[in-house]
């Protein structure tokens, strides 16, 4: 039996601290069982040299190593800064209560851990235990930002704060996805996600270390360019006016996707990555809303053109700038409301967290797609033919929409009408698991972190689907519905990296491709299991 | 009346230390939302599957409801029965559970014993000896007190073992935790010791408590220091009053704060509302962080920084 690693040898000298050997991750069953044997492909020397990558076998950060002694000291010095500043008021009065609720009140019961989807997969290695960094942090708030703390550190759990402890920490805070599955069953209500969420904070608010895929790519080159795929508007309108021509190709009359509308009733806001790995959803939608007669549009203008806020996963900041950015587009627009498409963590950032950011002539109506959909839907407006869904369908519930905001039963209800051979994944509902790729996971693949996704936070979500469709012939294709772009992403990735398209018949899309798909009067099909799109 | 002196003192300390507890959670600004759903003051039909009144087509446009019963509903059995606990951590549950209804029923056992020094001060006849009530209350309180000694006994002796053998519990269980056990474990031996010496209905803690009302000026009140295992149990359990607010135990309480401040907290901001007001007064604050893509100077407001745009990447 492995010797267990504790919260302390955090701080211990070693070139890696956890090594998952092949094995050790959770079996996957036939026709897979050639990937249990798979590890990670070690990280080439040459790329890490000058990086921190003393935790695991994977770098999903690439912090610069200190060039001396002094600069590790100076930079132990600011963490302990930052960390002070979450305890107060003027500078984390966002998330201070929950914070300090969660610091304070851990059992150590470990009831979160057998919920930890990204533990379990791994084999059960001690560094992914949703209380270990937990307990690495409190530690050292205790120890280091307590009056008495070192005297009192032998009694209530000791550790050693030097760089390693700090990079490997920042690191650690990268291999949760802020499922929040932890929280939802932890009994007294402690929530280690939300000091996973803290963690990242420090790092990037106090010391400005992120991953580049959310922040210098992410959330800067949103506020600047326009959205985080670089597109510029002219170029989100290029590829809207490209996805016109292809759904009156599919619906044989003319889509109008508008831009712009002052007054309009909805302001539709897009996950941009949608407009280019999957333009179908963005047409599809322009379908359902335009054959329902409703009154929307799109913003062109910078940020408005892209729902995405990847600062709800590490900085306050970063955050608030992008809510603000979206409210005040609607607020010009003077639309009625917000409408936020196929994307989880968009509807949880401007509907949920934002809500007490945004006030005054700010605080437009914002409301899930799923429910704008299920309106139209169960309206009478359009009709369906149900029949033209006829393959086995699962559905998987996106962590932002389901656990963190309860819309659960809308899109459950547009597939019971219109997909008659759905099926739901065991667990499901608010008590799902993420799909791998949630808290910016899903955009991450420097070094090999993609490739740790999808052998070890994805694994649970993979099982999941293959154990939906156990009892479906394997030749016949099935769809995995996922109405969020995160998790189609993290869920494109899987079943590219297991090879599930050919083994299982496995392909996935969203929940609107679904409804147009069953739309009666459609020239084609806008589901071609297999065939590639032209837009590929 | 030295050992009164300490048991007003720990009650004191138990007041101080939780009061200030919730006085600072109370006084906490405004966070943003951070519920998890199932949320358990949901309205029905959404409250059995955890959804949320955002399923509505305008949500906004109806009034927020909750549902007090079904929130009821809920947390009786979970601070009862600790059914999160059972659900989810069943081994656990078998050892804890008991640990817990045996607090449960020691406080119990301590309300019933106040309640009994009130009738006696009051001088009700049916409560008096030989009054028709007496018997009820001297077999109540001693099937609670006995029940909860029992139990938690139980309860303590098995978290401790789990928690000196379990890998996963051992591996994070620090000095304190194992502490915090022990000096709850001594509580109950002494008192069953001193239960068991002669002592079967508990007369002894009764007359305490009265004493405890009346300062021992009352006839009849219990003289601490009878049996070894008397006082001593009168000092275990003064300080575990005392001990408990200060460690992650008053859990016991701080409970409320995490469900109803955080995990359940639902409440839309909505114009003209305190949480609109509260919300306001957050974007005030003039946040000091360092990164240079915030633009912090202990000057700028939240509300001038998040109007902002970073001018730094890093």
């Amino acid at each position: 039996m492995k010797t267990l690693l504790k919260p302390s040898d955090i701080a211990r000298d070693a070139d890696r601290l956890c090594h998952i050997e092949p094995g050790d991750l959770a079996p996957l069953p036939p026709p897979y069982e050639d990937f249990n044997q798979r590890a990670l492909t070690p990280l080439a020397l040459e790329k890490i040299r000058n990086v921190e990558a003393s935790l695991d076998d994977t770098v999903a950060i690439g912090i610069p190593r200190p060039a001396s002694r002094e600069e590790e000291d100076a930079l132990v010095l600011q963490f302990l800064t930052g960390l002070k500043k979450l305890f107060e008021k003027e500078n984390n009065w966002t998330f201070l209560q929950p914070l300090l609720l969660s610091m304070e009140h851990c059992a150590r019961c470990q009831t979160c851990a057998a919920a930890c989807p990204i533990y379990e997969m791994s084999g059960h290695q001690e560094i992914y235990r949703p209380i270990f960094r937990s307990e690495v942090l409190r530690r050292i708030y205790r120890k280091y930002l307590t009056p008495g703390g070192k005297l009192t550190a032998k009694l209530t759990g000791d550790i050693d704060l030097n760089w390693a402890t700090i990079a490997r920490l920042a690191e650690l805070s990268y291999r949760c996805t802020l499922c929040r599955r932890c929280a939802m069953v932890c009994p007294i209500g402690v929530d280690n996600g939300l000091i996973t969420h803290e963690i990242r904070k420090l790092f990037s608010q106090e010391m400005g270390i992120a991953p580049k895929e959310i922040h210098d790519k992410g959330t800067i080159q949103h506020l600047k360019v326009g959205s985080t795929t670089g597109m510029t508007a002219a170029a989100a309108k290029d590829s809207v006016e490209f996805i016109q021509e292809e759904m009156e190709e599919i619906t044989g009359y003319k889509v109008d996707i508008p831009w712009d509308v002052e007054g309009a009733d909805i302001l539709l806001l897009h996950n941009a990555g949608e407009m280019l790995a999957w333009p179908e959803n963005v047409g599809a939608f322009a379908i359902i809303l335009q054959a329902a007669g409703l009154s929307w549009t799109m913003s062109s203008e910078a940020a408005g053109y892209d729902a995405v806020n990847y600062g709800l996963w590490y900085d306050d900041i970063q955050f608030s700038r992008v809510a603000v950015r979206h409210a005040d587009i609607a607020r010009r627009l003077k639309v009625k409301k917000i409408v936020i498409g196929e994307c989880g963590h968009a509807h949880k950032a401007l509907t949920v967290i934002a809500d007490r950011l945004l006030s005054g002539d700010l605080n437009i109506p914002r409301e899930s797609a799923m429910v704008t959909l299920e309106n139209i839907v169960m309206s009478g407006k359009l009709k369906f033919n149900p029949r033209k869904n006829n393959f086995p369908v699962t559905l998987h519930d996106p962590c932002n929409v389901v656990r963190a905001m309860g819309i659960v039963e809308p899109q459950r209800r547009i597939l019971r009408k219109l997909a008659p051979h759905f099926r739901e994944m065991t667990p499901h509902g608010v008590e799902n698991y993420c799909c791998g790729g949630g808290s910016g996971f899903a955009i991450m693949s420097g070094y090999n972190f993609a490739e740790w996704r999808n052998l070890i936070s994805s694994r649970k979500k993979f099982l999941q689907i293959l154990k939906a469709f156990e009892n479906e012939p394997q030749d016949i294709p099935k769809y995995v519905c996922a109405p969020c772009s995160n998790c189609k992403g993290a869920i494109r990735d899987i079943i590219g990296y297991y090879d599930a398209e050919e083994r299982s018949h496995l392909y996935y899309g969203g929940l609107v491709e679904l409804i147009v798909n069953a739309l009666d009067g459609m020239k084609k099909s806008i589901i071609r299991f297999g065939d590639k799109p032209s837009w590929e | 009346m030295g050992y009164f002196v300490l048991t007003y003192f720990c009650i004191a300390v138990f007041i101080i230390a939780a009061g200030c507890l919730i006085y600072r959670h109370l006084t906490l600004p405004l966070h943003v939302r951070w519920e998890i759903y199932p949320v358990r003051h949901e309205t029905a039909p959404r409250n059995v599957y955890g959804g949320s009144y955002m399923e509505n087509v305008d949500w906004w446009k109806r009034p927020y409801e909750t549902s007090r019963l079904n929130e009821f509903k809920y947390m009786v059995p979970e601070i009862l029965l600790l059914r999160g606990l059972r659900k989810e951590n069943k081994s656990l549950w078998y050892v804890s559970f008991p640990f817990h209804m045996g607090l449960y029923l020691m406080t119990a056992t301590l309300i019933l014993m106040l309640l009994n020094a009130g009738v006696t001060l009051w001088g009700l006849p049916s409560f008096a000896a030989g009054g028709a009530f007496r018997p009820l209350m001297d077999h109540l309180i001693a099937v609670a007190g006995w029940a909860g000694l029992i139990a938690g006994t139980i309860g303590n002796l098995g978290l401790l073992y789990r928690r000196l053998t379990d890998r996963d519990l051992k591996n994070y269980s620090t000095f304190s935790d194992y502490a915090n056990l022990s000096i709850i474990l001594l509580f109950f031996l002494i008192a069953s010791l001193a239960a068991l010496s002669g002592d079967p209905f508990l007369d002894g803690a009764k007359a305490y408590v009265l004493g405890l009302l009346t300062a021992g000026k009352t006839g009849g009140a219990y003289a601490p220091g009878q049996t070894v295992a008397g006082a001593l149990t009168i000092v275990m359990a003064s300080l575990l009053v005392a001990y408990i607010p200060l460690t992650h135990m008053s859990h016991m309480f701080m409970k409320y704060f995490l469900y109803h401040s955080v995990k359940w907290d639902d409440v839309p901001n909505r114009p003209g509302t305190p949480i609109e007001s509260a919300a306001m007064r957050n974007l005030q604050y003039k946040p000091t962080w360092q990164a240079k893509h915030i633009g912090a100077d202990g000057q700028k407001s939240w509300r001038d920084i998040a109007s902002s745009d970073p001018k730094e990447k890093k």
